[in-house]
């Protein structure tokens, strides 16, 4: 949608400033200084780069002008033909005209000097150059100075021009001067607009907004309007005859019956079918107003005659609209601005057939296809026959009802916070409307973590609950006990029995027992494996028996069994097959079966003060023999205590001969 | 009736409170004003939480409910559960689930008895809905979008859906739903219906921008007000059709 807003046009600066903006630019943005004993090529390029500069300038300022005001061929032919009414079509388009003219004539001037300056021979010839270059830049600037002073004066007025928007709702008010039109756009809209008791207090169009429906119409209160021939309209009524032209609007004719307008009833009856024209598709409605001073009724045969004649006029443009002949509502209204009495009937009479007009359009455009949906409300087929009820609690109920009577206001968090220190300052606490089984524990304070564990991992919204089943089956099985406990009691058993128990209980000691015993036996460790040895039969002392039995001294084997038993791990198995294991290695130096590592021959150590050859010595001899010079070259200068060549030595890091006083560059190294 | 309110010059308010017929859960704000608002329409009646979930004040986004139960994304820390159980009344279930998809608001809409779902929630996600929340279950999309938290809003008397739903779509919903369903926008054109506007069966919360049409399609839709949701097609027709076309 192209918004018509005039408002931002960049302001045209008269002739005069116009060649001071350009020129001071000029001076400020370009290099200043130039002397005779250049090369001639940096002095042409010198005057070369201001004239150039200062078309560039001119060019971009004049080309915004062109740009930013519309033109009136490519705008709404409402705006198109209110601007040639007030503005004058030609005399604009003159102007603009000139001020291409002018762009065009700067740059060939430009071009023109740039190609002379190429052949300046001298910084003189090419500064004359530059002069003349724009002097006469400025000139063409002067002449058009009357132009730029009328579009200035444009700009300034079309800026004041109301916001219409030729597309939106629009309601239009029309009729003879001074027959009650601004009242009624006062009394719908917010508009204020002059009202005074003379003609032509409305010099202009004025625009108001107001609400019908949920939608927004634009009311547009227009001069008033004479019935003479429309070569002879002034501006100000050919502002009227623009909106009607243009503008797809509810058009309000106003009738002053009393005709304290000043125009009688026949005057404005001709004014009426003079503009008819312009009603053309139009829905139309023809208000009677200042109904206070003359009712519609009272008024004569031959004026009625003639409000009837234009009310049938005002018929064709419902019928035009598909709309039913004999259905006259809202055609003919009556209504006082003064008295408030049938205003609000006319904005809804003229709004609701505006309303019906566009949407008997907008339902032939193919748009209304994409928005079929939004004028459709499903409605559910049952689907099963769940009842699916809404859940209004009672209390809104009550409360609506009670509404209805009064309602007392409620102390909110906000009435709290401003109360307190305002936003920020105030804080609430989020505890206040817990609800627990006792108003006391709303503020407790819960530890999150405690010994180390998430405290809510451990909370179980149903504990209580849990807590009490769990005591009621406690209960339920303590009843049961107490039952058994009777029937268990001792006194009850006869002496048989009492015998039988004793038994019992007798065997299973003797069991505990022997159990003990058997477990305190070797530490209770399986000697032979125990899927052998179930009644733990297999002991030393029977292999012992059973040896000598067969004749054999049982003592060895005996002793190799025990210290073969377990539980000894940690240590090394004791030495008695080491012998062997040294033999063995001579035939088996698998070092996998060796028991230990065999220890290498230690290599022989140099034996002290023996001096090996090397360093450039020949031999031993000869090394000897220079170790003992050195020591006596040093010994004097050591019993001295002087410095030798082998001493430690911090050189002077940082010599301040080099780092001192002044210096130009590279001297650093050098000094 | 419908109100146009604001959290901190944001105007989707669905997306900072949840409301379900039998509690009212809000963000915490910089200031009550907002939760002002829900407080005066709504304290003499159900109990209006201030509250956080995830730390985060997105909390319509966040979680779904209806009057039997609250369902909380596995996010929710232990405090704020603790915090929404001792505010809500006991016969709301409140249940943190372990769902991958943790943006619950998004991905259930729901009022009493009907809850329409995300098309990927888990088995387990959808028979927890079943239970906590006591509705039929049912995956759907609104407008080929599967984010229905998002894009529709409904209570037990009406539902409003994404402007760009079919005819078909919508009947389809409203026999799932069992409620009449309207297609339109909340604050100013918007599409994320879900974001704009919080609804329980008497009143509703949307953003400031909403225009007066759009509000009274909402009120219309939700039977808001005495007039049948047949009225969008009946008074407001004619409105309607020059606002939009």
């Amino acid at each position: 949608m192209v918004q018509y807003n005039f408002k931002n046009i960049t302001v045209v600066p008269n002739g005069k400033d116009f060649i001071d903006i350009i020129l001071s630019r000029t001076q400020r943005q370009t290099p200043t200084v130039v002397h005779k004993g250049y090369a001639i090529s940096r002095l042409r390029q010198f005057y070369m780069r201001k004239v150039k500069y200062t078309q560039t300038n001119y060019y971009d300022k004049l080309s915004t002008i062109i740009d930013e005001f519309p033109r009136l061929d490519d705008i709404h032919p409402f705006y198109g033909d209110l601007l040639h009414v007030l503005y004058n079509k030609d005399h604009y388009k003159l102007a603009l005209g000139q001020i291409n003219t002018a762009r065009n004539l700067i740059s060939k001037i430009a071009k023109d000097y740039v190609r002379l300056l190429k052949y300046g021979d001298s910084l003189y010839r090419c500064k004359c150059l530059k002069v003349a270059a724009l002097g006469r830049m400025c000139t063409v600037i002067k002449r058009v100075a009357p132009s730029l002073a009328y579009l200035e004066q444009i700009r300034q007025h079309m800026a004041r021009l109301p916001s219409i928007d030729p597309n939106t709702r629009t309601i239009l008010i029309c009729g003879y001067p001074n027959v009650g039109k601004s009242s009624f756009i006062n009394k719908i809209t917010r508009a204020d607009v002059d009202v005074q008791p003379y003609a032509f207090t409305t010099k202009s169009l004025f625009v108001g907004h107001t609400d019908y429906k949920y939608l927004r119409y634009q009311v547009i209160d227009t001069p008033g309007i004479l019935d003479r021939p429309f070569e002879d309209r002034n501006i100000i009524e050919m502002c009227s005859i623009t909106a009607l032209a243009h503008l797809r609007a509810a058009v309000l004719f106003f009738l002053d019956i009393s005709g304290s307008c000043g125009y009688t009833i026949a005057q404005q009856a001709a004014l009426f079918h003079s503009i008819k024209s312009l009603f053309m598709n139009k829905p139309l409605t023809i208000v009677c107003n200042k109904t206070d001073l003359q009712p519609l009724e009272g008024i004569s045969e031959e004026d009625m005659k003639l409000v009837m004649e234009m009310k049938a006029e005002a018929m064709k443009t419902v019928i035009g609209q598909g709309g039913e002949p004999t259905d006259d509502q809202g055609v003919l209204l009556t209504m006082s601005t003064l008295t408030e009495d049938g205003v609000i009937a006319v904005k809804n009479a003229a709004c609701e057939r505006l309303l019906d007009q566009r949407v008997e359009i907008k339902m032939k455009s193919k748009k209304i296809n994409d928005c079929l949906n939004r004028f459709h409300v499903a409605i559910p087929k049952p689907r099963d026959q769940k009842e699916r009820p809404p859940c209004i609690p009672q209390a809104v109920l009550e409360a609506k009802a009670k509404q209805a009577a009064e309602k007392e206001k409620r102390k909110t968090e906000k009435d709290l916070e401003n109360e307190n220190g305002g936003a920020g300052v105030y804080s609430a606490s989020l505890k206040k409307n817990y609800i627990l089984a006792n108003d006391e524990w709303k503020e407790d304070v819960l530890p999150e973590i405690l010994d180390g564990h998430n405290v809510y991992d451990f909370i179980d919204p149903d504990i209580l609950q849990r807590l009490e089943e769990l005591e009621q089956e406690e209960g339920l099985r303590q009843a049961e006990e107490v039952d058994d406990d009777f029937e268990m009691d001792g006194k009850e058993l006869t002496p048989e029995e009492q015998q039988a128990l004793a038994e019992i209980r007798k065997k299973k000691s003797l069991l505990i027992q022997q159990h003990r015993i058997k477990k305190s036996t070797a530490e209770s460790r399986p000697i032979v494996p125990r899927k052998f040895d179930k009644d733990k039969q297999f002991t030393t002392r029977r292999m012992g028996r059973q040896l000598s039995a067969l004749g054999l001294d049982p003592s060895k084997a005996i002793d190799r069994a025990r210290s073969r038993s377990r539980g000894r791990k940690r240590e090394r198995s004791p030495d008695n097959e080491c012998g062997d294991a040294m033999d063995m290695d001579v035939d088996t130096p698998n070092k996998k079966l060796r028991m230990r590592s065999r220890s290498r021959a230690r290599s022989v150590s140099r034996p002290p003060g023996e001096v090996v050859p090397g360093e450039g010595f020949k031999d031993s001899a000869q090394k000897v023999k220079a170790q003992k010079l050195a020591k006596k070259s040093s010994k004097k200068r050591n019993k001295d205590a002087r410095r030798g060549e082998a001493d430690r030595v911090i050189p002077t890091l940082k010599p301040k001969h080099l780092f001192s006083g002044k210096r130009s560059t590279g001297k650093t190294d050098r000094r | 009736m419908a109100n146009r309110i604001q959290f901190e010059n944001s105007c989707d308010v669905g997306v900072f409170s949840k409301l379900t017929n039998a509690y009212c859960l809000v963000a915490i704000g910089g200031s009550e004003s907002f939760y002002s608002a829900f407080e005066a329409e709504l304290a003499d009646v159900i109990p209006v939480v201030k509250t956080s979930i995830a730390g985060t004040r997105i909390i319509g986004r966040l979680c779904a409910g209806n009057k039997n139960g609250l369902l909380l994304p596995h996010n929710t820390t232990d405090q704020e559960l603790q915090h929404l159980r001792n505010s809500l009344p006991d016969q709301v279930v409140v249940q943190r689930i372990d769902e991958r998809l943790s943006a619950l608001g998004n991905c259930i809409a729901c009022n009493d008895h009907v809850a329409l779902t995300h098309t990927d929630l888990d088995k387990e996600t959808e028979e927890m809905i079943a239970d906590v929340l006591g509705v039929e279950v049912f995956r759907q999309t609104i407008a080929g979008n599967i984010l229905v938290g998002s894009y529709c809003a409904f209570s037990n008397k009406g539902a409003l859906v994404h402007p760009h739903t079919s005819v078909e779509d919508m009947n389809e919903l409203a026999t799932l739903l069992q409620v009449p369903v309207s297609a339109g926008t909340v604050n100013r054109g918007s599409e994320v219906i879900g974001a704009g506007l919080t609804v329980n069966d008497w009143t509703a919360f949307c953003g400031s921008d909403t225009t007066a049409t759009e509000l009274n399609v909402i009120e219309t839709a939700f039977q808001l007000k005495p007039a049948q949701p047949s009225a969008i097609v009946d008074e407001m027709r004619k409105s309607l059709i020059d606002s939009y076309v």
